[in-house]
């Protein structure tokens, strides 16, 4: 970010996007090389948007380990997503950040970390995911569950025997409608945390999750009867975001903003509030 | 020359023209009674200085309610036609409850990581002129959330309107520069004025007391609400309310707002900020199927408990203060006649505190 923009926290810089990637359907991964790397926390967002339309929240892909090269994987949904999506190489995004505090990367040391996405959830998680495979040394063990609607839907596909060849790491997923020929799990992501706590020690571990508000809902409870405590689990909690810096009000659950305290929660700060599912 | 100085009615025109802003909002009487206004769009009005605080809020004058924040093209942002370039100004005639709000909204955008460089502007090129209430407005109700209806701080000058004449109190090396301009029109106050003073601010003091009957915002009653949260007991002024947003669009603390952006002039593009209210329903909608999109608040009734709970329970966790000053504006504006004093007084009961 420029000096300039720092000053002003609405201020966007342009991005040109380098390339984009078809992900799956509805998912598209917008590629940019920055002419000035910006360094992010794993699981800090960025504000990307169409010129003179407007900007949505986004939880970079890519690798905080390579913050000249940064990745935005986006499900096309609304206004601001459609447009994204008819967007090519060489065309120009507003991009401002990044925001909110990040994964808390640092409480992990030794532990069991288990990360449970759904759709297009993963693609914030990958930002987590990335980090955890530069560190797999001092981590006890990374548990990744995935789910998606159907098997077109599954996001990274490529990648996935990458991360569950790495020491310690093991990966499983699941879609909720199989067509003919499908041959792996089948069910909504939480019946593949069924075996959660004889693959982790529960009591040593953290959980991270993204996804649909009503999947994180399932997760937790999931999470939550398998032993889990509501301090070892963190949920992405991405709503409705304006400034992304705390002054627009429009993020808050209780006293928290989600955009400055978030967006990924502890369960244990946000469960005595209403409406946090 | 000390603090405190007086000033005949004449004196204290003077002062006033002493204030050499080249924008000056004031407390001005309109015909259906005080507003807050821009004074040289109104330059035949006459300063509202003893009667009751203006039904408007001054919130207009520090974060309009739209605003351009950042101007950009293909190429990059344009810092030169983003900047905001701010005239000296002056808010005349503010209430104590006033220099609370401007208090708590000095925590929002002065504070923290990101600090709102507009807002930043104005402050620094303002001056801050204060006056006692010696009218109390028949909703005011500042005693019950810790304050007074004079100003002890905050400001650069504050006045208190006397029987025959003015006293003028000097906050700031600002609020000094001004009185030093009109040093031939001032006298030393007499014991006299200054006993006058204590009783006109003890008498607004009775006054307010009297219609808040007992009212109080402590640590008790933010506990209180938190043990509420989610119960239909927070929520019951939904009933009434019509969603019409008025009451957050009156409110000197209430700062929510929208980004958007769109074309510009020629090849370049805006950023608009303009006002927003959590009571609307499209607050915090999110992407999804259209007529399905979620909102963590679908409810009325969730939106005007999150209302209740942000100003008297949250703000104090975010800020360390109330988000409420009792400047009762909210209670004139409400289509509903929602009396928010007494959702308070029904929530704790009278004379909890
Ligand atoms: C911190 C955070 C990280 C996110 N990360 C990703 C990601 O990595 N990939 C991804 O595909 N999606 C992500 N989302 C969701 C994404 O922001 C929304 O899908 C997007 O805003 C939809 O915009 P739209 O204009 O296409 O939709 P519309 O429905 O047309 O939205 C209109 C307006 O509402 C706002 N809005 C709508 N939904 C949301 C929402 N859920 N959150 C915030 N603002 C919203 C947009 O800013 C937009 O201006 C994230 C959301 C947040 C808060
Ligand atoms: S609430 Fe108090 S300070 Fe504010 S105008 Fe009323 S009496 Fe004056
Ligand atoms: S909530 Fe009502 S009484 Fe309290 S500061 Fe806002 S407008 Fe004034
Ligand atoms: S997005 Fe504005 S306060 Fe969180």
């Amino acid at each position: 970010m420029t000096q300039a923009a720092e000053a002003n926290p609405y201020a966007p810089q342009v991005a040109r996007l380098s390339r984009v990637i078809d992900e799956t359907p509805t998912i598209k991964t917008f590629c940019f090389d920055l002419e000035q790397p910006m360094e992010f926390r794993a699981g800090q967002f960025v504000q990307l948007g169409v010129p003179g339309l407007g900007e949505a929240p986004f939880t970079p892909s890519s690798s905080p380990l390579e913050p000249g090269h940064l990745e935005v994987t986006v499900l096309r949904t609304g206004g601001v997503t459609e447009r994204l999506h008819r967007m090519g190489e060489g065309d120009v995004c507003t991009l401002r950040g990044p925001y909110g505090k990040g994964y808390p990367v640092e409480k992990l040391e030794g532990k069991d970390v288990v990360v449970v996405g759904g759709g297009v959830g993963l693609a914030p998680l990958r930002a987590l995911i990335h980090v955890l495979l530069s560190m797999t040394d001092r981590l006890n063990k990374v548990v990744i569950k995935n789910g998606a609607r159907e098997s077109a839907e599954l996001l990274f596909r490529r990648q996935y025997d990458e991360w569950a060849a790495h020491d310690k790491v093991s990966f499983e997923m699941t879609i909720d409608a199989p067509e003919p020929g499908w041959a792996g799990h089948v069910g909504v992501v939480t019946t593949v945390l069924e075996d959660l706590p004889n693959e982790v020690n529960v009591p040593n571990s953290y959980a991270f999750s993204c996804g649909p508000e009503i999947m994180l809902r399932f997760v937790t409870f999931a999470l939550l009867e398998k032993g889990f405590q509501p301090e070892q689990i963190y949920l992405s909690m991405n709503r409705r975001m304006s400034c992304g810096i705390g002054k627009c009000g429009r993020c808050n659950i209780g006293p928290y903003y989600l955009c400055k305290d978030g967006p990924d929660m502890c369960y244990a700060q946000i469960k005595d509030y209403p409406n946090v599912f | 020359m000390s603090k405190m100085l007086f000033l005949s009615e004449d004196g204290l025109v003077r002062l006033l023209e002493a204030v050499k802003a080249s924008e000056v909002y004031a407390a001005v009487r309109r015909e259906r009674g005080p507003e807050y206004c821009h004074l040289q769009k109104v330059p035949e009005a006459e300063l509202a200085l003893r009667e009751p605080r203006p039904s408007s809020s001054l919130k207009a004058f520090l974060q309009p309610a739209k605003e351009r924040v950042a101007v950009y093209t293909n190429e990059g942002f344009d810092v030169e036609a983003s900047r905001l370039v701010c005239e000296d100004r002056a808010l005349v005639g503010l209430r104590a409850c006033d220099l609370v709000a401007i208090a708590y909204l000095d925590k929002v955008f002065r504070e923290g990581d990101f600090k709102d460089p507009f807002y930043e502007a104005r402050r620094e090129s303002e001056l801050l002129v204060s006056v006692d209430c010696v009218a109390v407005h028949e909703n005011c109700f500042c005693t019950a959330v810790g304050g007074r209806p004079f100003a002890e701080s905050g400001f650069d000058l504050n006045i208190t309107p006397l029987e025959s004449g003015y006293l003028v109190e000097v906050g700031t090396e600002r609020g000094r520069e001004v009185v030093d301009r009109v040093a031939d029109a001032a006298a030393e106050p007499t014991d006299e004025q200054l006993a006058e003073r204590n009783a006109a601010r003890q008498k607004s003091i009775d006054q307010v007391e009297k219609q808040t009957r007992g009212l109080r915002v402590t640590d008790k009653v933010q506990e209180l609400l938190l043990a509420k949260q989610g119960t239909d007991e927070l929520s019951e002024m939904a009933a009434r309310c019509v969603e019409c947003a008025a009451c957050t669009f009156i409110c000197p603390t209430c700062h929510c707002f929208h980004l958007y952006d769109q074309v510009g002039g020629e090849e370049n593009f805006e950023r608009i900020r303009t006002w927003d209210s959590c009571i609307l329903g499209g607050y915090s909608r999110m992407a999804g199927p259209a007529g399905a999109k979620p909102t963590p608040r679908p409810s009325l009734r969730s939106r005007c408990a999150n209302r209740l709970l942000h100003k008297y329970a949250f703000s104090p966790q975010q800020y360390g203060m109330l988000g409420c000053t009792g400047c009762g504006r909210c209670i004139e504006a409400c289509c509903g006649e929602i009396d928010i004093r007494e959702v308070l007084r029904e929530l704790i009961g009278d004379t909890s505190g």
